[in-house]
Parts: C-alpha cells; sequence; structure tokens
C-alpha cells in the first residue's frame, strides 16, 4: 500500500472527521487453524456510521497486508493524513456512511494495536516473537467473528476488501455464508500463483537475513530495519506496474547528484525512483512490525481455496452472498486471470456472481487509487436490488 | 415507448416463450443487462450476461443481474460442455470475429441456442443499396458507417444456409415482419425484418 499523498480531500463527498480507534478485548480463548492457541486477543478497531435499528447495514472493510484498521478520517488536528481509503468512505461518498455503518479492525497477527507477534506474551511478560502462532487468512476472519458477536452484529450488508482484503472477504463468505450478503473483492486471488510466492520469499529472506532479525527476538524499537525497507522496497514495485511507474518517475533524475570521478559517489539516490523506494521503505520500517510482515505473507502464500480437491467451485458451494470481483488490467501481482477464475468458479456452483475489470495504469495498487468508474462501480454494487 | 426502443426489445418475448422457467441462460453480447433482468423477472431464470464493455457490465450491476465482463469467445471457452440449458445471441451474431467457430462452441456450452437477428435480405435494406448505393440508416442503426463497430450483416437464407452445413438444427424458428411485431410468414427473406431461431447440435 501506498504511504505518499492522501493528504487532500476528496471533493465528491463529506470526511467522516474525526475519528476514535476502539479495543476489542476477547479473553475467550482462539485456537489457530494451523494448530497454535491464543489465551485472549485484542482487535484494534474502527467504525464510521451509524447502526440501524435492525442492524443491517453494516458494512466490513478488510485491510490489505501492510494496512491497518484506521480506513478514513483523522484521529487528531495533527493527522497529516487520512485513512487509507478515505476517497471512498464517507458521507456521500460510495461507501456511503450516512447509509451504513463500517467497521475495520486491525487483522490478528498486525502490528496496529492488534495481538500479534510483537505484542506481550502475557505467559512471559515479553513479546511473543516467533512464540505467536502462525496466523491464516481464516483466523483472521474467525477473529472478526468474535468481534461482530461482541458487537452485537448478526448480519453483513457487506464485506469489501482488496488483495489480501479480498481474501479475507471471498473467506467470509465461505466460512459463514449466513452472515454476508454481498462480497466485494477486489485485485484478489483464490490462491497465490508461484511468482508471488517467490516475492514473498524475497521479502522475507531480506527480513531474516538482517542480523537486527535476532530469530525474531529483537527488542522493542529495533529489529531488522534495513532488511524490512528493502523488503518492502521489493514489494512495492509489485504493487505498481511499468506504466505507472513511468508516468510518475521515467528518467528524473534529482538535481543534487554530482558525479566526480570517484566511484564512491556514483552510489547516493540518482534518479527519483530510487528516492521514492528508499522512502517507502523507511516510512514503512517505522509503522510496521518485521515479524508480522514474515506471519502475513506466510498467511498469503498458504492461501489457497481450491483446497485438497483443486476444486474452487467447490469450496463456493455453500456460498449465499452477492459477489463481485473486480480486476485490474495492468495488476501483474494478481492478474485479472486469477480475479476472473474465482467469478468462473462461483458461476459453476450457480452463485450469483460478476466480474467486472477496470482499465487503470497503476498495476496492483490501482484499488487504493481515485477512479470514477470503480466508485460508480462500488455504488451500483451496494445499491443493486437483491 | 419509442419505436427505437421497442424494436430494442423487440425479440423479449419470442426468447422469452422458448425459455424454461428456473433454467440456466447465458446472454452473449448482454449489454446492458435489461434482457436477462426481464428474463429474471418472467422466468425466475438463472441468467448470465458477457459483454466486453465496462459500463456495460456496470450497468448490469447496478440491475443486480450477474455479469462477466470480456471476450465473448473467452468466457465461452471457459465454460464446460452444456454448462447452461441455453445460450441466447440477441442482436450479438453480426458483431462476432469468427461467428462460425463462436456459434459451435456456444452450442456445446448451450444445450439449445438462440439466435436474434437482423435479416439484411429484408426488402427495404436491400432498395437502399440497390437504389441508393448506402447501407440503411434508421432508428436501430442510427449511426452512419464511421461511427458504428464493425458488422458482418448476413440475411436469412445466409444463416438457415450455414445452418445446414454445419448441421445446425433449427428447432424453431419466428420471423417477424418490418414492424418487428407482426408474423411474417410469406416469403420471409424478402419481407421479414427481424429472425429468431432455437437451435439445436443435430444429435
Amino acid at each position: 500500500m501506498n504511504d505518499a499523498g492522501k493528504t487532500w480531500s476528496d471533493s465528491d463527498g463529506g470526511e467522516v472527521g474525526f475519528v476514535e480507534e476502539h479495543d476489542f478485548i476477547c479473553t475467550e480463548p482462539f485456537t489457530c487453524e494451523e494448530g497454535g492457541h491464543l489465551s485472549e486477543f485484542t482487535l484494534r478497531y474502527e467504525t464510521y456510521g451509524h447502526l440501524n435499528a435492525d442492524r443491517s447495514n453494516v458494512i466490513l472493510i478488510e485491510h490489505a497486508l501492510t494496512g491497518d484498521h484506521h480506513v478514513a478520517g483523522v484521529h487528531s488536528m495533527n493527522d497529516r493524513k487520512t485513512g487509507w481509503w478515505n476517497h471512498i468512505l464517507g458521507p456521500g461518498k460510495p461507501i456511503d456512511t450516512r447509509e451504513y455503518f463500517v467497521i475495520c479492525s486491525n487483522c490478528l497477527g498486525g502490528c496496529q494495536g492488534s495481538t500479534g507477534p510483537s505484542s506481550i506474551n502475557p505467559e512471559t511478560g515479553k513479546p511473543y516473537g516467533l512464540d505467536f502462532p502462525m496466523i491464516t487468512i481464516g483466523d483472521m476472519v474467525h477473529a472478526q467473528k468474535r468481534l461482530l458477536d461482541h458487537l452485537g452484529v448478526e448480519s453483513l450488508f457487506a464485506v469489501i476488501g482488496g488483495s489480501m482484503g479480498g481474501m479475507q472477504a471471498l473467506q467470509w463468505a465461505i466460512a459463514y455464508p449466513e452472515i454476508p450478503k454481498r462480497i466485494l473483492a477486489m485485485a484478489t486471488t483464490a490462491r497465490q500463483n508461484s511468482q508471488a510466492i517467490a516475492f514473498n520469499e524475497v521479502g522475507r529472506s531480506a527480513v531474516m537475513q538482517d542480523p537486527g532479525w535476532e530469530q525474531g527476538n529483537y527488542p522493542q524499537g529495533a529489529g531488522p530495519k534495513v532488511g524490512l525497507a528493502v523488503a518492502r522496497m521489493m514489494a512495492h514495485i509489485t504493487y505498481l506496474s511499468d506504466r505507472g511507474l513511468e508516468a510518475k518517475f521515467g528518467r528524473a533524475r534529482r538535481e543534487t547528484m554530482k558525479a566526480g570521478p570517484d566511484a564512491r559517489d556514483h552510489f547516493d539516490v540518482e534518479f527519483e525512483v530510487e528516492s521514492y523506494l528508499r522512502y517507502q521503505g523507511k516510512s514503512f520500517v517505522n509503522r510496521f512490525d518485521a515479524n508480522t510482515y514474515l506471519y502475513f505473507t506466510k498467511a498469503l502464500d498458504r492461501f489457497d481455496l481450491y483446497g485438497e480437491s483443486g476444486n474452487l467451485a467447490e469450496t463456493f458451494k455453500n456460498v449465499k452472498a452477492r459477489t463481485l470481483v473486480v480486476g485490474f488490467n495492468s495488476d501483474w501481482l494478481f492478474p485479472p486471470d486469477q480475479n476472473q477464475d474465482i467469478v468462473y468458479a462461483l458461476l459453476e456452483a450457480r452463485k450469483d456472481a460478476s466480474y467486472v475489470e477496470c482499465s487503470m495504469d497503476l498495476g496492483h495498487d490501482s484499488f487504493l487509487l481515485h477512479s470514477q468508474e470503480l466508485y460508480e462501480l462500488v455504488r451500483s454494487f451496494l445499491k443493486a436490488p437483491h | 415507448m419509442s419505436q427505437a426502443h421497442q424494436k430494442r426489445q423487440v425479440d423479449f418475448q419470442v426468447i422469452a416463450e422458448w425459455v424454461d422457467p428456473g433454467s440456466t441462460v447465458l446472454d452473449l453480447g448482454c449489454g446492458r443487462g435489461v434482457l436477462l433482468e426481464f428474463l429474471k423477472t418472467t422466468k425466475d431464470v438463472f441468467g448470465v450476461g458477457v459483454d466486453v464493455s465496462q459500463s456495460k457490465a456496470t450497468s448490469c450491476v447496478k440491475r443486480g443481474i450477474p455479469i462477466f465482463q470480456g471476450d465473448v469467445d473467452a468466457v465461452l471457452n471457459r465454460f464446460s460442455v452444456n454448462a447452461f440449458d441455453r445460450v441466447i445471441f440477441s442482436r450479438t451474431v453480426e458483431e462476432l470475429q469468427k461467428p462460425q467457430r463462436t456459434l459451435s462452441r456456444a452450442l456445446e456450452v448451450g444445450r439449445s441456442v438462440t439466435v436474434g437477428f437482423i435479416n439484411h435480405g429484408f426488402w427495404v435494406n436491400r432498395f437502399n443499396l440497390a437504389l441508393f448505393g448506402k447501407r440503411t440508416v434508421n432508428e436501430v442503426y442510427p449511426k452512419a458507417w464511421q461511427e458504428s463497430r464493425p458488422r458482418n450483416p448476413f440475411s436469412l437464407s445466409e444463416f438457415e444456409g450455414f445452418c445446414r452445413e454445419e448441421g445446425i438444427a433449427v428447432r424453431r424458428r419466428r420471423c417477424l415482419s418490418g414492424n418487428w411485431t407482426d408474423d411474417q410468414k410469406l416469403l420471409p427473406n424478402l419481407l421479414a425484418g427481424y429472425v429468431i431461431y432455437d437451435l439445436e447440435k443435430e444429435s
């Protein structure tokens, strides 16, 4: 997800304004799909809009790998940036907070307030590190179900997410078919291909080979900062596209680069794209935990809706939600055909499903950007007669 | 209702007549999903539309009609044999890149196939070309050639010749006169403006 920008306001609708974070502390033990246990956990979340009388207007938003629960608005006057999907969520916006009560929580295993590897293990009084149990996309969804139970929400008008958020949205429809009425999954996949796993492995290698990683036992505030920054720089390229990068940076150079005869002068930032990636890497390590990065990328790699039978339609047989999958033509991380495969399988299972493709130049992260076509699509999907 | 609007929906009644209640339908070149909406309401079908245009796909989403945005051939190739009870081409065939290949695949994916098309053997179309050396511009084809999508006009008799050669069984046929409303039984290749076929693969 892009760290740059999002400092402007959206002229198409109002702002949600100031928002507060909440913590849901679940004291009921949680068993993870891979077999691990948590005696308790916390999910940090935000809500927008108002719950209606019959509790039928709840939309759950799912964040992507490096996203968080802060979807829209600001926490204080000092906040320079709004939440990551501020332009699509708010009064009068495609996800209209005058109509819907919107919830987004930081995923289980995360590092933005929910329990994850950097949290204190109540049994030892120290950060979990790698003692934190392995987490799956399914675990993220089951933890969110506990949050909904706590909030008294029994039905979801829609579950919406892109990338890893799209995986969670699909998982909701499979794991709890009676709860979500609509699924809107963007730039996602039913299982990653080899290339996506390969990129994740490079990222994990960069983290784990940084001496600062210390087998996951780094103290708070320290850690594999170089490795995590490199992982981020590399991953960030996969979220963009050739055309997108070319349009944004081309071969533009920094003016400060004065190369003399000494080769040592030649490896500082020269091209604008280098500067951009270094900034992305640096800002990322300040807000993200390296171990969460390992856990989440592993959860992505293992996510496989084809299951043991290899039959995706079989996985979808109990789905009840109406589903819309949106692919982006320039997305080469989770390319259009992987998004299409989800809908083919849903249709084969005779489910109410649609595939629409947005033509945008900016690669995988296109779903996070301004696009009137995407706004219209989201609005249409939410308003359509059921 | 304007004449153009009426003509846009002229084949709905006939198409719906041949659709079994509760059956599964694939509408190729579904546009904004109006036909599927009609079939969903009147016949309770499980219907899926295919259209290449994003704005049309969005209109289908808005109607609550399942839509697969993409190329007709690419989508057809992804469905298995007999995946649908019926595949519908409503004014789509004349815009296909390779009609023979697409129709033959559609006859595999659908147990039955409906094809509705404008008969370019209709006398007015012949007259315009013969007398003025121009193709017909009317409420159905409102745009001049340079603003129109590529099309491959054909006549009733050409289509039936094709069906004979391919061994495609014509189960039913409805020929509508120039007003696209009344039945046209006499000399249909000359006097029918619009024709609709119910096809099956010859068993």
